[in-house]
């Protein structure tokens, strides 16, 4: 099967498979889109640091609501689904099937992990009172991180499919491999997206005079 | 099962048993009729279907055009209602840029660009029909947006009790092309998210959304083909240069479009789920509207009009018998547009009030681009200037674009001036000069393809004498309808209002305008018709009638559906006329010999995943209106979506293997094939 497929693909011009070329103009497309979402968030955060005034009438500010170590958590689970990702193309490339599958479930494992700990920080904002309708904050911040959730959704969709597709023998040889590492071309994307996310949607708000280690707020809520 | 049987070569795909497909599944397998049409994978194919589809919505276009200039032709006219004019006014323009021009040039991408590199499809056939069938579908569903109007008009909704809540009944969009927040956003708190305008603005957002996904994937594939599928020796600097505009134009299209789609969600959540992003009550900034949408809105004035210069510097070499003047200035100059493009968004918010420093930094930047402009009107110059010139209707056409588009040109330098832009800011000066360059120049550019490459595309010649009408109609009634509106706008009359008080000087010029529009209507209709009797009843003609350049012409008319019996290896720019007229010969790589040519399966499932499309382009504005149940559409609009995606990846690739004439042991030489 996969020398059949192997020989109907013609050698390409640059040597570089269409496969992989097509991901990374995706990928180049898909910072014009982040970007866009980052900038927007950034905007408004410089316009209104004030955070938000939540259903009591009380104004709150960001810091209070962010739970930066279950975050860091978050973040550090997602950044070791890279590395197992990277070990998922590596046993793919060597042809051991078994060792990719381990790899691409503990990736899974990881990436609704994140996605657990994401819809908990929804719901736990949402309960201190921080909608999409009551600030421009609350709408920022979700559609910003819904959408990178959204692409951690669909990176994990996509590896269980393939996780159960390595069963049908039909996932092997030179194609394989290559589905395997676009996959995580996407999957390590959408990891150093979250990074740029954490650093300039929760870390920075702990700089400078209003941040928890500056001056004026309390460190935990109200 | 099914692989060793589809080894063998075959003459015509209908000679193989049914193929499955891996899942099992029969694949669709026709070479004619309407499975074959909905389930193509050939560029050609799908080309045709895209410039099908342009021309058929540049007619709708022009009809919403034709009332807007029968409005204004009287002062004081009630021809239609305010809130209609609105919505003509507003789906023309969106008609025009993402439903005719877009897709023409697309057209223009499918059938063209593999040729022309010597390639034998597209790097993804099966994507390329997701993208054809998604354009189709988004645009069916911002147009259906009308129905809903008429039937409003005609009181079929008066029986339904949210009818009578309706505040804002405009059903059709009607914020202009660029929908600025607030008026096409939401004001008030807390996410009551009263709206300035009716459900149309919901059509829209979901229309361009759906469009855009199409443009995108659809610039992934062009820029994936044209890097990786270039025959042997066709190096970068050797393609011909409408290739090169194709490739600077998808680049601007995937970098540009993010920007469009991050705005519409932004938008979409704004009128759907309540959130504030454009809503000023709550703080939200409409400007941050403008911006995101002329970062993609300038790049946008690009992708229009480069594929057009593409076109014309083809046209413009083949009949004036010499190769391109500066080739590589052509080529670097498009592509210093294409980058200079993303940074000049803001000259069309000068009276925003940006303040001194960005208004002077961004009118020196767009005087900047007038500068590789020029230097492509002075290449198309050279190129013409002492050549045997032939004026055949295309080249009538190319001429006319370089005129029409140079006028165009000048009155926007007039607009970098940031100080005289403030007067002009939404007046018809500026009426006047996007369609100097959106008509006269990419109108023009696209219609001298079409008459250029239709032989190529069906094997048979336009009637000259109607091309020559035709073209002289629409030059002429072009500059009758816009000349006067630089005028007008100077004079004072706004833009996007449905009627003036007579007194203020502009009936006279109005009324000329009016007139010019029925003559540019008369042309345009014209010559879509003799392209359309071409297509199917006009003379056939030989495989290079226009003594071509580049690799298309080397083949029979209309081109076999593998394009290339042999894969060609090129040793020059403007190869075939090389092969032809000069020393170097276009060569050929032995080919699959008794094995045949490997052709990709036809399948249905990028048509079913765009179906998808329909239910969320359909759910999504009456979720916003908040009809009952609506979201379920929506979410069944997705699950069509991903079923077609999952079924596409599981079915295999396929493919069979097709003998051609010159592998079947009896070759066809080219001259001759057609008759």
């Amino acid at each position: 099967m996969s020398d059949t497929a192997a020989a109907h693909e013609a050698p390409t011009s640059t040597g570089i498979d269409h496969k992989k070329l097509i991901m990374w103009l995706f990928l180049a497309s898909d910072c014009m889109f982040f970007g866009t979402l980052i900038s927007t968030h950034l905007l408004y955060r410089k316009l209104f640091p004030a955070g938000f005034t939540d259903a009591e009438g009380h104004q709150r500010f960001i810091q209070n609501l962010f739970n930066i170590e279950l975050t860091s958590f978050s973040t550090f689970i997602l950044l070791m689904s890279s590395f197992l990702m990277a070990l998922a193309v590596s046993a793919m490339h060597k042809g051991q099937i078994k060792s990719f599958r381990r790899n691409v479930l503990g990736v899974i494992f990881f990436g609704l992990i994140f996605l657990g700990c994401q819809v908990y920080e929804f719901t736990h904002f949402y309960h201190e009172g921080l909608t999409i309708q009551n600030s421009v904050l609350g709408s920022t911040f979700y559609v910003l991180t819904g959408t990178h959730g959204t692409h951690v959704a669909i990176g994990v969709l996509w590896l269980i499919m393939m996780y159960f597709y390595s069963f049908t023998g039909k996932l092997g040889g030179h194609m394989g491999a290559l589905d395997v590492e676009i996959a995580g071309l996407y999957w390590h994307f959408v990891d150093i997206v979250w990074i740029i996310i954490f650093t300039a949607v929760y870390l920075v708000e702990y700089l400078g005079p209003n941040g928890i280690w500056g001056t004026g707020l309390p460190a935990v809520a109200k | 099962m099914s692989h060793d049987s589809h080894h063998a070569p075959v003459a015509c795909k209908t000679e193989l048993a049914p193929e499955r497909s891996d899942l099992g599944l029969i694949r669709p397998d026709r070479t004619t009729g309407l499975i074959d049409w909905l389930t193509t994978v050939d560029h050609k194919k799908i080309g045709i279907l895209y410039g099908a589809f342009a021309m058929f919505y540049f007619l709708v276009g022009g009809v919403e055009a034709l009332a807007i200039r029968t409005q204004l032709a009287r002062p004081d006219n009630d021809f239609v209602t305010a809130r209609m004019y609105n919505q003509l006014f507003t789906m023309h323009g969106t008609t025009m840029i993402f439903l005719g021009v877009m897709p023409l040039s697309a057209a223009f991408f499918n059938f063209l660009v593999p040729l022309q590199i010597g390639a034998r499809d597209v790097a993804f056939p099966r994507l390329n029909a997701f993208s054809l069938w998604t354009f189709v579908f988004g645009a069916f569903v911002l147009n259906a947006s009308w129905f809903f109007e008429f039937a409003h008009l005609a009181g079929w909704f008066n029986s339904f009790e949210w009818h009578k809540a309706l505040v804002y009944t405009d059903f059709a969009p009607a914020n202009g092309w660029f929908s600025y927040a607030p008026l096409s956003g939401t004001f008030g708190q807390n996410g009551q998210a009263l709206r300035f305008t009716g459900v149309g603005t919901d059509f829209w957002i979901i229309g361009i959304q759906v469009l855009g996904i199409a443009s995108l994937a659809a610039s992934f594939n062009f820029i994936c083909t044209i890097i990786n599928m270039r025959a042997k020796g066709m190096t970068m600097m050797r393609l011909p240069v409408f290739t090169w505009m194709t490739l600077v134009t998808a680049v601007l299209i995937i970098l540009a479009f993010p920007a469009i789609t991050v705005a519409l969600i932004e938008l979409m959540f704004d009128r759907t789920f309540g959130a504030n992003f454009f809503n000023p009550s709550a703080g939200g900034q409409p400007v941050l509207w403008q911006h995101l949408f002329w970062i993609f809105g300038h790049p946008e004035v690009y992708i229009l009009v480069l594929p057009a210069m593409g076109i014309v510097s083809e046209v413009l070499p083949t009949f004036s018998g010499k190769s391109l003047f500066g080739y590589p200035i052509i080529v670097f100059s498009g592509a210093v547009i294409g980058f200079l493009g993303f940074a000049v968004w803001s000259h069309h918010m000068f009276t925003t009030g940006l303040g001194p420093v960005p208004t002077a930094a961004f009118s020196l930047l767009t005087m900047a681009i007038a500068v590789p402009t020029g230097v492509k009107i002075f290449n198309w110059l050279g190129t013409i200037w002492g050549g045997r010139i032939r004026f055949t209707p295309p080249m009538v056409l190319a001429l006319g674009f370089i005129w029409m588009f140079m006028c165009g040109g000048f009155s926007g330098v007039m607009h970098s001036a940031a100080p005289a832009d403030s007067q002009q800011q939404d007046s018809y000066f500026v009426i006047a000069h996007f369609h100097y360059v959106l008509l006269g120049g990419v109108l023009l550019g696209l219609m001298a393809g079409l008459y250029f490459w239709f032989p190529k595309i069906f094997g048979r010649m336009p009637n000259a004498p109607i091309a020559y009408i035709a073209s002289g109609l629409v030059i002429l009634g072009f500059n009758v309808a816009f000349g006067p509106m630089h005028y007008l706008g100077l004079a004072g009359q706004p833009r996007r209002t449905h009627t003036y008080h007579a007194g203020n000087g502009w009936e006279q010029w109005n009324y000329v305008a009016t007139i010019g529009a029925y003559i540019l209507g008369i042309g345009v209709a014209l010559a879509f018709v003799n392209l359309v009797w071409t297509a199917f009843r006009g003379k056939k003609c030989s495989n290079d009638p226009w003594d071509g350049r580049t690799l298309e012409w080397s083949l029979p008319s209309p081109v076999p559906e593998y394009n290339f019996a042999q894969a060609p290896i090129v040793a020059t720019r403007d190869a075939f006329f090389e092969d032809k007229h000069g020393s170097k010969r276009i060569g050929s790589e032995p080919d699959g010999g008794e094995a045949g040519v490997h052709m990709p399966s036809q399948s249905w499932m990028p048509l079913v995943a765009s179906a998808g499309f329909l239910f969320i382009g359909f759910g999504m504005p009456m979720m916003a209106m908040h009809v009952p149940h609506a979201g379920w559409l929506v979410i069944g609009g997705l699950g069509v979506l991903f079923l077609g995606i999952w079924l596409w990846a599981l079915e295999g690739p396929g493919g069979y293997m097709l003998k051609t004439p010159a592998a079947s042991g009896t070759p066809v030489p080219t001259e001759t094939a057609a008759h």
